[in-house]
C-alpha cells in the first residue's frame, strides 16, 4: 500500500496532494513558492501535509515533481558551457539550422541558435568518421585520438557538458557511443550525451539541437534534483522521488538526470493527466483540457487512445526545435492577468502581454494600471471581490473600474460593453486554439467534454465551450491544483524509438520485430531497476510511417504480439482522419516506436461529500452576461462549492466559488456537483 | 483614413478565424505534398482572396514569395476566364501557372477553389507551390537558364479547370502525369495542393455562414483599412523626397554579348506623404535568356515584402496582418520592355535573383533615411536541380544554398539563411543521403568572408556534395561577379563561388547559372554562399566582438 506525495512548483505557490492508498483519503496544500531554494518550500508544505493527514514523513512512499527547472534554464539563457564533437565537415549544422528565418518579416531579427548558440563554435568540434544511409555501414571510421583532443581541448576550456553529435548516428550509434566513453575518460565530471541516446531520429538539426539542449540544462537539473532528493532525505522522506516528464510519464531521477530534456514541458504535462483523471472519475474519456493561468491557456486532447502527443517537428522550447516525445500541449498567451488594449492601427487586442503575477490585475491592488481579463470579469460581477481565493484576497473594484474606462473611451464604447469585448475576444482566442486541436485533427468538439481547471479556466469554459459546440464542462475536485494531483495519477513510462525506412513490399518484418523486442528489452530493464515487475509493465509498440515520398510521418499502433506487413494497413485510415484522404500509394515505415508503462496505485475515486443549496448561497449578486440585444444584468446567486449538494442541479446564470478559482454558469447552462467529484456543466440549449 | 465599419470585437474575432484558416491549410499541404521542395523547403503557399481578388490572409510557415502572388494569380485567370468567355462555377478547382497572366513564374502552380454563399461568388482559396519538374528540356524546374522563350520552359496552364463542377478533368490529369518528370512526386503534390485549398475553401464558407456575409465583408474591409493604416503610418514618418539605388545581377558572365552580363536594377523610391512610388525605369532591357522578372508575382512582391519588412519589422512592430491593405499606399511602375517588365514571350523561369536583388536595391535605397531598420547587402540564394534515371524512371531533387543577410546597426549580419522575398528551409542531409544517390560531404560557415565593418556582414555557408552515381545537375544563381555591398562605411562582402573536384587536378570553376551538365560517381561540387557587407567603419568595432570572432574563427 502506498502513500505518495505530488508537489508542482510554480513561480507563485507550491501545491501539494498527498494520497493515502491505506486510509483511501486525499489531502491538499498549497504554500508560497522560494525560488532561490524551491526544496525549502517543497520539504515545509510536504511536512505540514503529513501533520495534516495525521502521518510521519517517513510514511511517504513516492514523491512525484512536476519542474520547470529545466524549462527556466533554456527560457532565460543560463546553462552549462557546453562543447560539441561532431562529423568533420559539420561543425556549423547546428548554427546554419534550417537556413530559415525564424520570422518572414523582419530585417532587424535574431536566429536564436546563432544569437545564442548552446555551445560556442569555438567549442564545437570535428572528427573523422563518417556512416551512410541506409544500414548504418561505416564509410569513414572513428578518429579516437581526435576525439581525444578534442575533449582534451574542451577541458582545458572549462566546458562542464559535452554533446556528441555524429550523422546518421540514429541508423549506427557505435560512433557516437564510444566517442561519448572516450569524453568520460577524458572529463569524468562532465555531462556527456549522445544525439542517438535521446533520440534515434532523422533531420540532424534537430537532434543535434535537441542532444545541446540536454547539455546545457543538463548539469544544472542534476544538482536541482540531487538538491531535492537531500532535502527530502533530510526530512525523513524515505520514498523516492520521481520526476513528470513532457510525455506524460514519470521517471526516476537517474533517468530524468541522464536525459533532462525530457522533462521541458513537465508541468503543464502534469495538467493535462490531472484533467484526464478528472474526467476519467465521472467516466469522460473524449476530453479537452483547459488549463488557464494568469498569463496562459494550456490545452490538451484526450482520447479512448490516450493524450495526444506533439508531433516531433511541431515542438519548439524557447525558439529552438526539440526532438522528444511530448504531449501535445498547446499554449496562448491567453490569461486572468492578459492586458487589453488598443494597438497604434486602433484594433482591439487582448494579450499576449501579461500582468503576470506582480503587479497583477489593477484589481489585485498591487499598483496595475492595464486592464487585464481578471478586472473585466470583476466589473461584469463574474468574481466576487469579497470572496477572491476563498476569501483570502480582497478585490478592488473601483481600481479595475478605473482602468478600462480609459480603454472604452479610446474604443467610443461602454465601459461595460468594453469589459465585456474583452472577454468575447479572450474567448475567441481560446476556441481558435482548441479548433486547432480538435477540427483540425479531425476531431468533433461536440463529442468532447471540457476540463476547465487554473484560476481562470472556469471563469471562461462555459461561453467557450458554447463557441465550439462542446456540450459539457467539468471542474475537477481540485482546480487549482490540478497539476500536482496529474502527478499522481501518472505511471512510470518511458519511450524509446529507432529510425528503420523500409518500403511496403519490402519490409523485413523479422527485423522490424528484433528492433521491437531490442528496444521493449531495454524498457524494460529501466523499469525492473524502477522496482517494476513485469506483472504491472505495459507495453505499446508503434511504427511512424508515411506514403513514400512524404516527409511527416503519422503513429500507427502496432496490436501486441509479432509484427507483420499486413499491420500497416491501417496507415491509410489514419491519413483520411488527419488530412481528409488516403492515398492508393505504398507505405513507408520510418520508426520503429516502443513504450514501456509500469503501473502503480493511483487515485481512482474521492471521499464526496454532499450539502445543500440553500447553505452553499453565500451572496445574490448583479452579474452582467450578453443578450441578444446587448449586455443584460441577472441576478445571479453566488455558491460555496464544497456545500453544493450533490446530483441536484441548479440553472444559470450562476456563480460558484471555490477555495482557488470561481466558475462561471452562464444563462442556458446548468450546473451540477456529481457524485465522483467533478462540478458539470451542461448546455441547455443550443448556441 | 476611414473609420470602422464593424464593431472592434467582431473584426477581431472575425480575423483571427481567417488567420487559423489560411495555418491549417499551409499545416495540411506541407504534411501532405511528396516532393522535398515542399515537405522540407516550404515553397509553398496558402491564402484566402474575397471575390475581388483581395488577399485577406496567408499561411505563415509558407515562404512570402508563395502566398503573396496568390492574388496575382485569381486576376490573371479572371482576365484569362474573360478572353474565353467562362466563369467560375460551384465545385470548380484551376489550375494555373501562366507568368503573364499573374503567375509568379512558371514552375510555381496554383490551384484556386472559389467560394460561394447561397449561389454567390464571395472568395477564393488558393495554394501555390513549386514543382519538381514540369516537362521542361532538362530536369527540374530550376536551373532552366538557357530557356530561349517562355515555351521552353515546360507545361503552362493557363486558367484550366482541372475539377469542373466537382468533376475531374482526367484528361489534363493524364497530360500532365504523361509529360513530366517523376509524375508520381509531381501529381501527389499537385493532389495535396487541391485538398488544402478545398479545405481552406469549406472553412471560409462556414466563417461567412457563421457571421453573415455582410458582416464578414464589413470585417474584411476593417481588417484590410488597418493594414493600410499602419503602413501609411510609417510612410508618412519619412521625409519627403526621392531615393535611388543600382545593384547588378552577373547574369551571363561568360556571354559573347555584353547585353547578357552585368544586368543593371535601377530602383527610385519617392515618398509623398502617406504613399511611395517605387520606379525601376534604368534597369536593362529584357533579354531572350530567362533573368527577366514577371511584373505581377515576381518584381511586386519583391517590393512589397521588402517595404512591410523594414518599415513593419515584425521584431520591432505589433503583428499586422498581411493582406490586400498593405499595399494600397505603394504604387511601382517599371517601363515595359525591361527586366522587371518583360514583353511576352521573354522567358522567365530563372527570375528568382533578380527579384532578390530589386528588394536589396531598395533597401539600399532607403537606407539613408532608416538606417536603424535595413541591412548591408545581402547575398542570395543558390538553386541546383540534381538528377538520374533509377528503376527505368527519374529521381529529380532540387537543393536550395542559402546566402547571407548584410549587417545591421548594432547587429551582426545573419548567418547562412535564406533572404529578403523567400524564406524556405534547407533538406536535412539525413534525408537527402536516404534519398537520393549524393553523400553531403560539407555543411558549414565560410570563415572570414563576412564583410568587415562596425557590426560584421553574415557569412555564407560552404556546401559539398558528392556524385555516387553519373548525375545530371543545373545550377540558378547569381553573386559570383558582384558583391554585397557594405553600408556606412562597412566593407563589401564576399561573392559566392562555384567549384567542381576542388582540390584535384579537374578542379573546374563554374559560373553561377549553368544549364543542364553531366558528372560521373565521385565528381563533388562545392558550393560557397555569398557573404554580406558590413555596416560601419571596421576600425569602431567592438575589441570584445572582434575577439570572439577570432576565438569562433569567424574573423
Amino acid at each position: 500500500m502506498s502513500r505518495v506525495v505530488g508537489v508542482d512548483i510554480g513561480g507563485t505557490f507550491t501545491d501539494l496532494m498527498l494520497f493515502d492508498q491505506m486510509a483511501g483519503a486525499v489531502h491538499v496544500h498549497k504554500v508560497p513558492s522560494t525560488p532561490a531554494a524551491p526544496e525549502q518550500a517543497m520539504v515545509e508544505g510536504l511536512v505540514e501535509l503529513c501533520r495534516m493527514a495525521g502521518i510521519g514523513p517517513a510514511a511517504v512512499t513516492g514523491v512525484f515533481h512536476g519542474t520547470t527547472v529545466a524549462t527556466n534554464a533554456v527560457l532565460e539563457f543560463e546553462g552549462a558551457e557546453v562543447g560539441l564533437i561532431t562529423t568533420r565537415g559539420f561543425r556549423d549544422v547546428v548554427h546554419i539550422g534550417r537556413h530559415q528565418r525564424p520570422q518572414h518579416y523582419s530585417v532587424v531579427q535574431d536566429i536564436p541558435w546563432q544569437a545564442r548558440p548552446f555551445a560556442k563554435r569555438r567549442h564545437r568540434h570535428v572528427v573523422a568518421e563518417r556512416i551512410a544511409p541506409p544500414t548504418g555501414a561505416v564509410v569513414v571510421p572513428l578518429a579516437e585520438d581526435e576525439v581525444r583532443a578534442a575533449a582534451e581541448a574542451l577541458r582545458a576550456d572549462g566546458v562542464g557538458a559535452v554533446a556528441v553529435c555524429f550523422l546518421f548516428s540514429y541508423l549506427n550509434p557505435a560512433h557516437e557511443e564510444r566517442a561519448a566513453q572516450i569524453v568520460r575518460e577524458v572529463m569524468p565530471d562532465a555531462f556527456v550525451t549522445t544525439s542517438a541516446g535521446i533520440v534515434p531520429q532523422f533531420r540532424e538539426f534537430e537532434r543535434f539541437t535537441t542532444a545541446l539542449m540536454s547539455a546545457f540544462v543538463g548539469p544544472g537539473t542534476g544538482r536541482y534534483l540531487e538538491r531535492l532528493d537531500a532535502a527530502l532525505k533530510g526530512a525523513g522522506v524515505e520514498g523516492e522521488l520521481h520526476v513528470m516528464m513532457s510525455s506524460g510519464g514519470v521517471a526516476s531521477v537517474r533517468a530524468a538526470a541522464e536525459r533532462p530534456v525530457t522533462l521541458l514541458l513537465s508541468g503543464p504535462a502534469a495538467g493535462i493527466l490531472g484533467g484526464q483523471w478528472a474526467g476519467a472519475l465521472s467516466g469522460r474519456d473524449r476530453l479537452i483540457t483547459f488549463d488557464v493561468g494568469g498569463t496562459s491557456a494550456d490545452i490538451g486532447i484526450v482520447t479512448p487512445d490516450g493524450v495526444a502527443e506533439a508531433s516531433a517537428r511541431d515542438t519548439w522550447v524557447g525558439g529552438y526545435p526539440l526532438l522528444v516525445p511530448m504531449l501535445d500541449v498547446h499554449a496562448i498567451g491567453a490569461g486572468g492577468g492578459s492586458i487589453a488594449f488598443v494597438d497604434e492601427g486602433g484594433a482591439f487586442r487582448v494579450g499576449p502581454r501579461s500582468a503576470k503575477a506582480r503587479p497583477g490585475p489593477a484589481c489585485y491592488g498591487h499598483g496595475g494600471t492595464e486592464p487585464t481579463i481578471s478586472d473585466a470579469h470583476l466589473v461584469l460581477g463574474r468574481l466576487d471581490p469579497e470572496r477572491f481565493l476563498g476569501g483570502r484576497m480582497r478585490l478592488d473594484r473601483a481600481a479595475a473600474e478605473a482602468v478600462i474606462a480609459p480603454l472604452a473611451g479610446e474604443l467610443g464604447m461602454d465601459p461595460l460593453d468594453a469589459a465585456q469585448g474583452i472577454l468575447t475576444i479572450a474567448n475567441a482566442n481560446m476556441a481558435r486554439a482548441i479548433r486547432s486541436r480538435t477540427i483540425e485533427k479531425g476531431h468533433d468538439p461536440r463529442d468532447f467534454a471540457l476540463v476547465a481547471f487554473g484560476g481562470a479556466g472556469p471563469l471562461h469554459a462555459a461561453e467557450v465551450a458554447e463557441l465550439l459546440g462542446v456540450p459539457e464542462v467539468l471542474v475537477p475536485p481540485f482546480p487549482g491544483i490540478t497539476s500536482a494531483n496529474g502527478l499522481l495519477t501518472s505511471d512510470l513510462k518511458y519511450d524509446l524509438m529507432r529510425t528503420v525506412f523500409m518500403v511496403e513490399g519490402a519490409v523485413d518484418a523479422d527485423r522490424v520485430n528484433r528492433e521491437l523486442d531490442e528496444l521493449e528489452a531495454t524498457l524494460r530493464g529501466w523499469l525492473h531497476a524502477d522496482g517494476v515487475d513485469d506483472a504491472d509493465i505495459e507495453v505499446q509498440r508503434a511504427l511512424d510511417c508515411r506514403y513514400v515520398g512524404q516527409g511527416y510521418e503519422l503513429r500507427v499502433p502496432l496490436a501486441p504480439g509479432p509484427f507483420a506487413a499486413a499491420a500497416l494497413e491501417r496507415f491509410h485510415a489514419l491519413h483520411a482522419k488527419e488530412y481528409g484522404k488516403a492515398h492508393g500509394d505504398p507505405i513507408e515505415i520510418v520508426n520503429a516506436r516502443v513504450t514501456a508503462t509500469g503501473r502503480r496505485p493511483t487515485v481512482d475515486r474521492l471521499p464526496v461529500p454532499s450539502g445543500d443549496l440553500a447553505n452553499a448561497l453565500v451572496a445574490t449578486r448583479p452579474v452582467r452576461f450578453p443578450g441578444p440585444a446587448g449586455l443584460v444584468a441577472h441576478d445571479a446567486p453566488f455558491y460555496e462549492r464544497p456545500h453544493l449538494p450533490v446530483g441536484a442541479a441548479f440553472p444559470g446564470p450562476a456563480i460558484v466559488l471555490h477555495a482557488d478559482t470561481t466558475t462561471v454558469v452562464p444563462p442556458g447552462w446548468s450546473a451540477v456537483a456529481d457524485p465522483a467529484g467533478n462540478l458539470i456543466l451542461t448546455r441547455e440549449r443550443a448556441a | 483614413m476611414s473609420a470602422a465599419r464593424l464593431d472592434p470585437v467582431t473584426t477581431a474575432v472575425i480575423a483571427g478565424g481567417l488567420d487559423s484558416i489560411a495555418v491549417e491549410m499551409g499545416h495540411k499541404l506541407a504534411r501532405m505534398s511528396y516532393s522535398s521542395i515542399i515537405r522540407e523547403s516550404e515553397d509553398f503557399g496558402c491564402a484566402l482572396c474575397d471575390a475581388d481578388a483581395n488577399q485577406l490572409c496567408e499561411s505563415v510557415q509558407s515562404t512570402p514569395l508563395q502566398s503573396g502572388p496568390i492574388p496575382g494569380y485569381v486576376q490573371g485567370i479572371e482576365r484569362r476566364f474573360a478572353e474565353l468567355g467562362l466563369g467560375w462555377r460551384p465545385g470548380d478547382v484551376v489550375i494555373h501557372n501562366h507568368p503573364y497572366y499573374g503567375a509568379s513564374h512558371q514552375p510555381d502552380v496554383g490551384l484556386i477553389v472559389p467560394v460561394f454563399h447561397r449561389g454567390e461568388l464571395v472568395g477564393f482559396s488558393g495554394t501555390t507551390a513549386h514543382h519538381l519538374d514540369l516537362g521542361a528540356l532538362t530536369p527540374g524546374t530550376c536551373g532552366i537558364v538557357d530557356a530561349g522563350d517562355a515555351y521552353a520552359e515546360g507545361l503552362h496552364f493557363n486558367a484550366l479547370k482541372i475539377e469542373d463542377e466537382g468533376r475531374p478533368n482526367e484528361v489534363l490529369w493524364q497530360l500532365i502525369r504523361d509529360n513530366v518528370r517523376a509524375p508520381h512526386l509531381v501529381v501527389g503534390d499537385m493532389e495535396a495542393q487541391v485538398t488544402a485549398a478545398k479545405i481552406g475553401a469549406e472553412r471560409m464558407a462556414e466563417l461567412i455562414a457563421h457571421h453573415g456575409l455582410e458582416t464578414f465583408r464589413l470585417a474584411c474591409a476593417d481588417v484590410m483599412d488597418y493594414s493600410d493604416r499602419m503602413l501609411r503610418r510609417e510612410i508618412a514618418r519619412l521625409p519627403d523626397g526621392t531615393y535611388a539605388a543600382e545593384g547588378l545581377l552577373d547574369g551571363y558572365p561568360d556571354h559573347p554579348d555584353p547585353r547578357y552580363r552585368d544586368l543593371r536594377i535601377r530602383v527610385a523610391v519617392t515618398v509623398k506623404g502617406d504613399e511611395l512610388t517605387v520606379d525601376l525605369a534604368g534597369t536593362s532591357e529584357q533579354i531572350d535568356l530567362p533573368l527577366n522578372m514577371p511584373f505581377v508575382g515576381t518584381v511586386d512582391l519583391a517590393v512589397w515584402v521588402a517595404l512591410r519588412s523594414i518599415l513593419l519589422d515584425t521584431d520591432t512592430h505589433d503583428p499586422v496582418p498581411t493582406n490586400s491593405g498593405l499595399f494600397r499606399a505603394i504604387t511601382i511602375t517599371a517601363p515595359e520592355g525591361c527586366l522587371a517588365n518583360p514583353r511576352f514571350p521573354a522567358p522567365t523561369i530563372a527570375r528568382f535573383s533578380g527579384g532578390n536583388l530589386v528588394a536589396d536595391t531598395l533597401m539600399r535605397a532607403l537606407a539613408p533615411i532608416l538606417p536603424d531598420a535595413v541591412s548591408a547587402g545581402t547575398g542570395t540564394l543558390r538553386i541546383i536541380s540534381y538528377s538520374g534515371l533509377r528503376d527505368g524512371g527519374h529521381w529529380v531533387y532540387m537543393d536550395i544554398h542559402e546566402g547571407s543577410y548584410g549587417a545591421r546597426r548594432g547587429k551582426d549580419g545573419m548567418d547562412a539563411v535564406d533572404t529578403l522575398y523567400a524564406n524556405t528551409r534547407n533538406n536535412p542531409i539525413e534525408d537527402i543521403e536516404s534519398h537520393y544517390p549524393l553523400r553531403v560531404t560539407q555543411y558549414e560557415l565560410r570563415e572570414g568572408s563576412g564583410g568587415a565593418g562596425t557590426w560584421r556582414g553574415g557569412l555564407g555557408s560552404i556546401r559539398e556534395i558528392e556524385f555516387l552515381e553519373e548525375t545530371g545537375f543545373s545550377l540558378e544563381g547569381e553573386g559570383s561577379v558582384w558583391r554585397p555591398p557594405g553600408l556606412f562605411g562597412g566593407e563589401d562582402g564576399t561573392p559566392g563561388r562555384i567549384l567542381l573536384n576542388p582540390g584535384t587536378d579537374r578542379e573546374e570553376e563554374l559560373p553561377s547559372k549553368f544549364p543542364y551538365r553531366k558528372a560521373k560517381a565521385g565528381d563533388r561540387v562545392r558550393m560557397l554562399g555569398p557573404s554580406g557587407g558590413g555596416y560601419g567603419p571596421a576600425a569602431e568595432r567592438d575589441p570584445a566582438a572582434a575577439e570572439a570572432d577570432r576565438a569562433d574563427g569567424v574573423a
